[in-house]
């Protein structure tokens, strides 16, 4: 049985305040010393020195005589000096100068950008699936014949990769202007003869991107692979929950040798803390 | 610098004012209670127990002795500085916008709010009669309707004339003795918040909804320069250093009830420092985290103080940075 002896002394909180020793206060000409004594977290006694500097000021009569009011109100009974509940120090703040300048330049840019990215958005053009209008696409002359004649280009959103649709998607997709789901189409249980039968067109040209961070977006990939030359699209795959980039994607090329100098360029270029990997992408029909 | 937060109210506060000495600092909140602090410390003198309803306005006379109080209870009630008693109380129709005390500090002119079937007015008491019981104003000026409600009001021209503010943004100056409308300015296209005179009581600054202030001489009402922001200026005021730092300082920030819906970094809810004369910003300080209501230029033109919607005040004082900081022109 323990005895109360063992526990007494400490057991009290009350107690252990008590063995401080009491705070002193020492003036010396115009600073004044507080010495006092707490415990920390880990019981340990410290002993707290705060110096405070005693400034004299001149002031008018008439505000010396206001600073010996007594407080009134909701102060009547606080003690001379700022009460802690009420009077706060803050934390340091400065000042900031701005110029005009830089803030009306970057408020602008703000706006452009935020403007081409709702652009970027809602935009998407059906023929090379950069961000303006079908109407006014640039490559319409060129691909709009192509895309017509490879009707189903929506499909191809759908399979992650640079599949070409069947030669037989036109006269389903397209012509009775009723959807049809792919699977239900003509040629749906012979796919692989369908994706034999690509045109050459995709195959040659595309370029696959991997080892790509997080946060890279259709339109780094625009800003990255556009000098090379011509971009047909790209692709970037996504998780079909998160829509986070799933890390790979593929880029259509219009030349071959664009594309060519892209690989050479940028296959172990260091991009966003990752390096690249490029390369041609395989057939899909090749993969197992 | 490292302000001193002042956390007295519980409530938005609504307007804040240094006495002519600066070593007294008033704050009014939309609680009850007007408190009054020693701006050097942040000690609080005492509070002003009282009013019913959110205290709108405040004002100090010159001597400091005495401080009036506008609020939505009713009533205008003047105060002792040195005790916190209520000395008079005068009861009005509808609920005080604005409220001021004359440079002699016998009369005091306040603005009463349209509503409950009252036209909004202008009025001026002399505190040196009491009048507990009903109103009875020295003078009347209701406010026609072609004018929207007058919201702030400020004494001018050695007390020969009183200057309002309006919910059109329109800024209207009265004769005192004839009561007859001198002037009407409308430059601003949203409410006029705040109005300060500098200093020497020459120049004016109104704060307006429209996100700008303006700048007006007020012995010809001509308007002398526009201060530009993108958020609803809530309050402004000159720096009494017009020889070394003619500077204004803007506050304001986003409408009380949207600041919710966005974060305090895109709220922008820091004071703006603008140059008086080429109307372009050149500082910031942040601190709230709410839209500045109020803002004041300590008397030395050393430091300002600002009140915000998230109850807290700030009293500053500058650094040599500011004084320092050379105009690029």
């Amino acid at each position: 049985m323990p005895s109360i002896d063992e526990h007494g002394p400490k057991s009290s909180w009350a107690d252990d305040i008590l063995d401080l020793p009491p705070p002193s206060v020492q003036v010396e000409g115009n600073t004044k010393t507080l010495t006092e004594y707490s415990y920390d977290d880990n019981d340990k006694m410290i002993k707290i020195i705060s110096t405070f500097r005693i400034e004299k000021r001149q002031v008018p009569k008439a505000i010396a005589l206001r600073k010996g009011w007594k407080k009134y109100g909701q102060s009547v009974n606080d003690a001379p000096g700022p009460n802690s509940a009420t009077t706060i120090v803050a934390e340091d703040v400065t000042m900031q100068f701005v110029t005009v300048k830089d803030e009306e330049d970057a408020e602008k840019e703000d706006v452009k950008k935020k403007l081409l990215d709702q652009a970027k958005g809602q935009v998407k053009c059906r023929i090379c699936r950069e961000d303006h209008w079908t109407k006014l696409c640039p490559y319409k002359e060129q691909l709009d014949p192509l895309r017509t004649s490879l009707m189903g280009d929506d499909k191809e959103e759908e399979n992650a990769g640079p599949v070409a649709t069947g030669s037989g998607g036109k006269s389903l997709g397209g012509s009775g202007g009723k959807y049809v789901p792919p699977s239900m189409r003509e040629g749906a249980n012979k796919r692989g003869e369908s994706m034999g039968n690509r045109s050459g067109r995709d195959d040659a040209i595309t370029v696959r991107v991997t080892n790509l961070s997080d946060s890279t977006r259709e339109q780094d990939l625009q800003d990255l692979f556009s000098p090379f030359g011509e971009i047909v699209r790209i692709y970037l795959a996504r998780d079909k929950n998160t829509g986070m980039p799933k890390g790979f994607a593929f880029i259509n090329f219009m030349r071959k040798e664009e594309a060519e100098r892209a690989i050479e360029v940028l296959n172990g270029y260091g991009y966003d803390h990752l390096i690249l990997n490029v390369e041609w992408a395989r057939p899909s029909g090749t993969q197992s | 610098m490292k302000p001193l937060m002042l956390h007295g109210h519980e409530r938005s506060i609504t307007q804040i004012k240094y006495n002519a000495d600066g070593d007294l600092l008033f704050t009014a909140s939309k609680d009850q209670t007007p408190n009054v602090w020693f701006s050097v410390n942040g000690e609080r003198l005492g509070t002003f127990d009282g009013h019913q309803g959110a205290v709108w306005s405040i004002d100090v006379s010159y001597d400091s002795n005495r401080m009036v109080s506008g609020a939505a209870d009713r009533s205008v009630k003047v105060w002792d500085v040195s005790t916190g008693v209520c000395i008079s109380s005068v009861k009005a129709k509808s609920s005080i916008r604005g409220v001021s005390f004359s440079y002699s500090g016998s009369l005091i002119a306040y603005t009463t709010d349209k509503m409950m079937g009252q036209e909004s007015e202008v009025r001026i008491t002399d505190i040196r009669e009491r009048q507990d019981v009903e109103d009875s104003p020295m003078m009347r000026m209701p406010i026609t309707p072609h004018m929207m409600k007058g919201l702030s009001v400020l004494w001018g021209s050695l007390d020969t004339a009183i200057v309002t503010g309006h919910e059109d943004g329109a800024i209207v100056k009265w004769d005192v003795r004839t009561g007859k409308n001198l002037d009407r300015r409308c430059e601003h296209s949203g409410q006029i918040d705040d109005m300060q005179l500098n200093h020497d009581g020459s120049l004016l600054i109104t704060a307006s909804k429209d996100t700008t202030a303006r700048l007006w001489d007020l012995e010809t009402f001509e308007p002398m320069k526009k201060y530009k922001t993108e958020r609803p200026v809530k309050s402004a005021a000159i720096s009494p250093l017009l020889d070394t730092c003619p500077y204004v300082v803007l506050g304001g920030g986003q409408e009380a009830m949207e600041v919710t819906t966005t974060s305090t970094r895109e709220g922008k809810f820091d004071a703006r420092f603008f140059h008086l004369v080429f109307e372009e910003e050149f500082g910031r300080v942040k601190g709230h985290f709410g839209p500045i209501n109020s803002l004041a230029f300590h008397p030395s033109g050393k430091g300002y103080a600002s009140g915000g919607e998230d109850g807290y005040i700030r009293v500053h004082s500058f650094d040599d940075a500011y004084y320092q900081y050379k105009f690029d022109y």
